[in-house]
């Protein structure tokens, strides 16, 4: 009979390992040096970290099924973030500053920079501040964060190719790490993380490859975070060494298979978060409290 | 190694309209300008002219041949332009292109052999773009044998690997360069091509040459027997001319990986090493490559 | 393929003798490489370089399939550890537990919903036709009883689940002509079981407490001339099951290691006790490797997450995917509602029309056929020009469903706009928004029909 020799793979090299946030509650993610999940012959020192998402402004078109565990506080960002720490458990937060948004209420970066101040000092979990998505406004936006949340040590995001020197200069000065985005290409990852690491420290640059929901285009960020994870690890690119976040909770509540039926709305939103962690995501932003649970439930 | 100007094209706005206005000068600029620069062929590519295919392939086969004596190489996805062109061609034309599509096969290889014209012939199929060398392999064996039952023999055969953006498939790039160190063992005989500057598409426009020659100088290596290039880029042309010797022979070096101090060398030296190590798939492409 | 063609190569002749119809052995190599020759072709290949080469051009997974007709399942002969290396090339099957020990009126419900069960997602159907039928209440004649009816109210494939093994040959002679897969084949039963799978010829579940312990039992089948093979190490819950279908895979591939060449089966039923959590493992170890995943819930909700991830995992990431040619109606349009073109690239579909729902006014998408090809790579090969347009606005009678007379073309496609003007007289063509996301904002300030 032929002998079977457990075939192990040894990776002598590491993901980065990012800390977010600062004081006890401070979280670490990443720091791998394996596949995820492959105790058995590598080590990943942290579990993957779990945000929940807060807006600060009361959400529009929200499905009730997602409204419904915080339709008693989503008039007010506080209570939002406070109920989601101290009801729901959550270990990290993502404040996504709409009010800033040109397409919407455009209000001003000093109001945003104010109320994520505000939000960052009731809580004590670790924040990621997201933006517009509009490349302009949020090189404003995120430099006035930085500055008035200096030392915290936020995650802020989206950086892409066209704001990230601004940004990422004011995130230096006030201690803050950033999300890397580049929209599900490889070599445009690598593009700006060389852009980056040019004057910025890369053990606090997190990769955001862009996410799709299942159904909605899954396949493409789940392939393209492996091949991420295959060039740092297997081929030891240090440019993609970085942590990986995924930020999907919305994508997946807009899909009418979510919308349509609570249970099935939660599995979406869990299937895509467990499928992106299996491909090799080490930060996950949710919109639902019962998907958190049970993603943290199967991973942590 | 053949080259063929690529710079008569319709996807040049200017060009699309001094064909539709029959407005020779820009053209027969065009033509002596890579006649001059010491093209072999000159790619016309008119897209796949909608209307009056065999007016406007007369009007503009003559125009060019008024200033130019080199072979054409005919590059429409219209069957009655291609035939319109070949009749007016003076010398041995290349038909640009046949691929191993069912619908292409049917039109355009008759053709060919009708004009015994030489053809290009990709490795797409009716499945697509191969996804890697052994799938190249296959079809264009597929495609080939139909050709050869057409009268046409391996000789006349310019065999397109077809050639990504190292942009968009880093892999199909390295797949190329094993799939041409092949070709002769698959098809004695045959001859090859590429779309070259299709390799730097998205790429920064200063860089676009420099990916496009040190791939050229490569696949040279290989026994790539010609390429569309831009009849402009002197850099490539002097270096595949043969007038920069040690920087072929720089890449030839870095090709087979010898050790060398890379910090001992001087900045354009680099580039090429640096340049051959993402061409052969041994570091991720990004468009800062020089830079890390 | 296990061999690559340069591989093949050195074993043949090297003589380019062309009496296999290729011009050079490297030729017939690099068809043998891909499948598209047989060995016999060459008439001067030494009889033990044939049988070398024949192993070793084997597929390193065996293909091995289950149930009739057009409930077949086929797994295995997977190439690759991950999807972007190639593709994935057999979606798993999902299968649904079915106890005899359950109450008639769910077994009833169970066996209805495999036969209704039956979703339709662009173009393609998501079906349920594998059924685990899982002894467990001690009465031979009951679990006999639930196979037949299984057998004879559905044509699913049938996976039978018995510790008894006299109990599980005489159900599995009841369908034998089904091709059910039988499980567990152990250490201790396989003795037994050798004659009896031999006879019927059914597919055997290897059970074992660890890898090696499924290696001891494979390598004893396959001596006794048997193949097909679906393989349990006996892992308890989605982590053991993530490393030992990860070891196995990767022992079939990189090691040619041929006792662990088969697909394999996951019991996420008999791990998790909440259906939530079931249905999560099941979608883990269903991406990480196995070849089926067997689950106890028969609830559309629970299940259409999961049939929508597998076909996503198991879509081919070479091909672009595509969604079907047409007008498609999204919200419910009206006569004044805005008329939008796309190509049929999946992801320009997505985007779009999720787009359009969300901002709440109703329109008509247009996708036309651009063989998943992007707007300006559709364009340049002529699938998405001028006149490809104005053949769909005929074939699928887009003027007809408008009183107006404006259509919104993707914003990057500028050079579009006058070929339109002259394909589609009396049409107002306005070039859209450079990003799909910005068309809500986009209708609401600019539409008037």
């Amino acid at each position: 009979m032929m002998k079977y020799e457990p075939p192990l793979e040894k990776i002598s090299v590491n993901i980065r390992e990012t800390v977010v946030g600062h004081g006890e509650k401070a979280l670490k993610i990443g720091g791998e040096n394996t596949l995820p999940f492959h105790f058995f012959e590598g080590s990943l020192p942290n579990p993957p970290g779990l945000a929940l998402e807060i807006l600060d402004t009361e959400p529009e078109n929200w499905a009730p099924s997602v409204l419904e565990p915080f339709e008693d506080v989503v008039s007010d960002p506080v209570k939002w973030a406070k109920k989601c720490v101290e009801v729901f458990g959550a270990e990290m937060l993502c404040l996504r500053l709409l009010s800033a948004d040109p397409m919407g209420k455009n209000g001003s970066a000093e109001e945003a920079a104010e109320i994520t101040k505000i939000v960052a000092d009731a809580v004590d979990v670790p924040l990621i501040v997201w933006g517009t998505d509009m490349e302009e406004k949020d090189a404003q936006v995120l430099t006035q964060v930085a500055r008035a949340c200096s030392g915290k040590n936020l995650l802020l995001a989206p950086l892409v190719k066209g704001n990230y020197e601004e940004i990422a200069k004011a995130a230096m000065e006030h201690g803050h790490a950033i999300v890397a985005q580049a929209s599900m290409d490889a070599n445009l990852t690598k593009e700006l993380n060389i852009a980056l690491c040019k004057f910025f420290p890369p053990e606090k640059i997190v990769i955001d490859p862009t996410a799709s929901a299942l159904g909605y285009g899954l396949e493409y960020t789940f392939s393209i975070i492996e091949e991420i994870k295959q060039f740092g690890l297997a081929d030891k690119d240090k440019m993609m060494q970085m942590p990986i976040l995924c930020d999907f909770g919305g994508d997946c509540w807009r899909t009418k298979e979510a919308k349509e039926n609570r249970e099935q709305g939660i599995l979406w939103e869990a299937i895509t978060g467990i499928t992106f962690i299996l491909a090799g995501a080490n930060l996950l932003i949710l919109r639902h409290p019962e998907a958190l649970k049970l993603i943290k439930e199967m991973v942590v | 190694m053949i080259l063929i100007g690529e710079d008569l094209n319709v996807m040049s706005g200017e060009i699309s309209r001094v064909i539709k206005e029959r407005e020779p000068g820009p053209i027969q600029q065009c033509v002596a300008a890579q006649t001059k620069n010491g093209m072999d062929y000159l790619d016309v590519n008119v897209g796949p002219v909608k209307k009056d295919p065999e007016g406007t392939m007369e009007w503009l086969i003559n125009t060019v041949q008024e200033v130019t004596d080199l072979p054409l190489c005919l590059d429409t996805t219209n069957p009655l332009a291609m035939e319109a062109g070949l009749k007016f061609c003076k010398s041995k034309a290349l038909l640009n292109s046949a691929s191993g599509a069912t619908e292409s096969m049917e039109t355009m290889l008759p053709l060919a052999a009708k004009y015994s014209a030489d053809v290009v012939l990709s490795v797409i199929n009716d499945a697509g773009l191969p996804s890697d060398a052994d799938e190249r392999a296959a079809s264009i064996m597929e495609s080939a044998a139909v050709a050869n039952e057409l009268g046409i023999a391996n000789e006349n055969i310019w065999v397109d690997p077809v050639l990504l953006p190292i942009g968009v498939d880093q892999r199909q790039v390295t797949s190329y360069l094993e799939f041409i160190q092949m070709l002769q063992d698959l098809l004695p005989g045959a001859k090859s091509t590429c779309g070259l500057s299709n390799l730097s598409y998205g790429a920064p426009k200063e860089l676009k040459s420099l990916l496009n020659r040190t791939f050229l100088v490569m696949i040279g290596r290989y026994g790539q027997h010609s390429a569309i290039v831009s009849g402009f880029d002197r850099e490539l042309i002097r270096l595949i001319r043969g007038e920069v010797p040690e920087m072929v022979e720089l890449i030839y070096r870095a090709m087979d990986e010898e050790n060398m101090d890379i910090s001992a060398l001087p900045q354009k030296e680099l580039e090429y090493v640096k340049t051959v190590q993402v061409l052969m798939g041994k570091s991720l492409y990004s468009h800062s490559w020089l830079e890390v | 393929m296990a061999l690559k063609g340069a591989e093949i190569m050195k074993m043949l002749p090297k003589t380019n003798c062309k009496e296999c119809g290729y011009a050079t052995c490297f030729a017939f190599a690099m068809k043998l490489a891909t499948g598209g020759a047989k060995l016999e072709d060459c008439p001067y290949l030494d009889p033990q370089v044939k049988a070398q080469l024949e192993a070793a051009m084997a597929p390193p997974i065996k293909l091995v399939t289950i149930g009739t007709g057009e409930n077949t399942l086929s797994i295995g002969e997977e190439q690759v550890m991950f999807r972007h290396e190639k593709t994935f090339f057999h979606e798993p099957g999902i299968a649904i537990l079915i106890s005899d020990k359950g109450a008639e009126s769910e077994i009833e419900e169970k066996l209805k919903h495999i036969n209704t069960f039956d979703f339709e997602r662009i173009g393609q159907k998501l079906r349920i036709n594998l059924l685990a039928l899982c002894f467990e209440s001690g009465d031979k004649d009951k679990f006999q009883a639930l196979v037949k009816k299984a057998y004879q109210t559905t044509e699913a494939a049938l996976i039978l689940i018995c510790e008894d093994t006299d109990v599980l040959f005489s159900a599995a002679a009841l369908c034998a002509d089904r091709k059910p897969l039988v499980y567990p084949i152990t250490n201790e039963n396989m003795n037994v079981a050798i004659p009896k799978l031999k006879k019927l010829g059914v597919a055997a579940g290897v059970k074992g407490q660890s890898i090696d312990a499924v290696v001891s039992v494979t390598s004893d089948l396959k001596d006794a001339g048997i193949e097909d093979m679906v393989l349990d190490p006996g892992f308890k819950n989605m982590l053991e099951g993530i490393r030992d279908q990860t070891l196995i895979r990767r022992a079939a591939l990189k090691k040619g290691f041929r006792p662990l060449g088969y697909p394999t089966i996951a019991f996420p039923c008999f791990m998790y006790p909440d259906r939530f959590q079931e249905t999560l493992a099941a979608a883990a170890l269903m991406t990480k490797y196995a070849g089926i995943v067997v689950w106890s819930q028969a609830n559309a909700h629970f299940l259409l997450p999961l049939l929508v991830l597998r076909f996503n995992i198991f879509s081919d990431p070479r091909r672009p995917m595509t969604v079907e040619e047409k007008a498609y109606a999204i919200g419910n349009p009206d006569e004044n509602s805005p008329v939008l073109i796309s190509t049929n690239y999946a992801l320009d579909y997505f985007i779009v029309s999720a787009a359009i729902e969300e901002g709440n006014m109703p329109a008509y998408l247009c996708i036309n056929n651009t063989e998943g090809l992007g707007v300006m790579a559709a364009w340049t090969s002529g699938k998405f020009n001028g006149e490809a347009i104005a053949e769909f606005f005929k074939k699928y009678g887009v003027a007809d469903k408008v009183k107006h007379r404006k259509l919104i073309i993707p914003g990057v496609a500028k050079k579009l706009v006058a070929e339109l003007e002259e394909e589609l007289p009396g049409w107002e063509i306005i070039l859209g928004p450079l990003e799909g996301s910005d068309i809500p904002k986009f209708l609401s300030e600019q539409w008037k029909a």
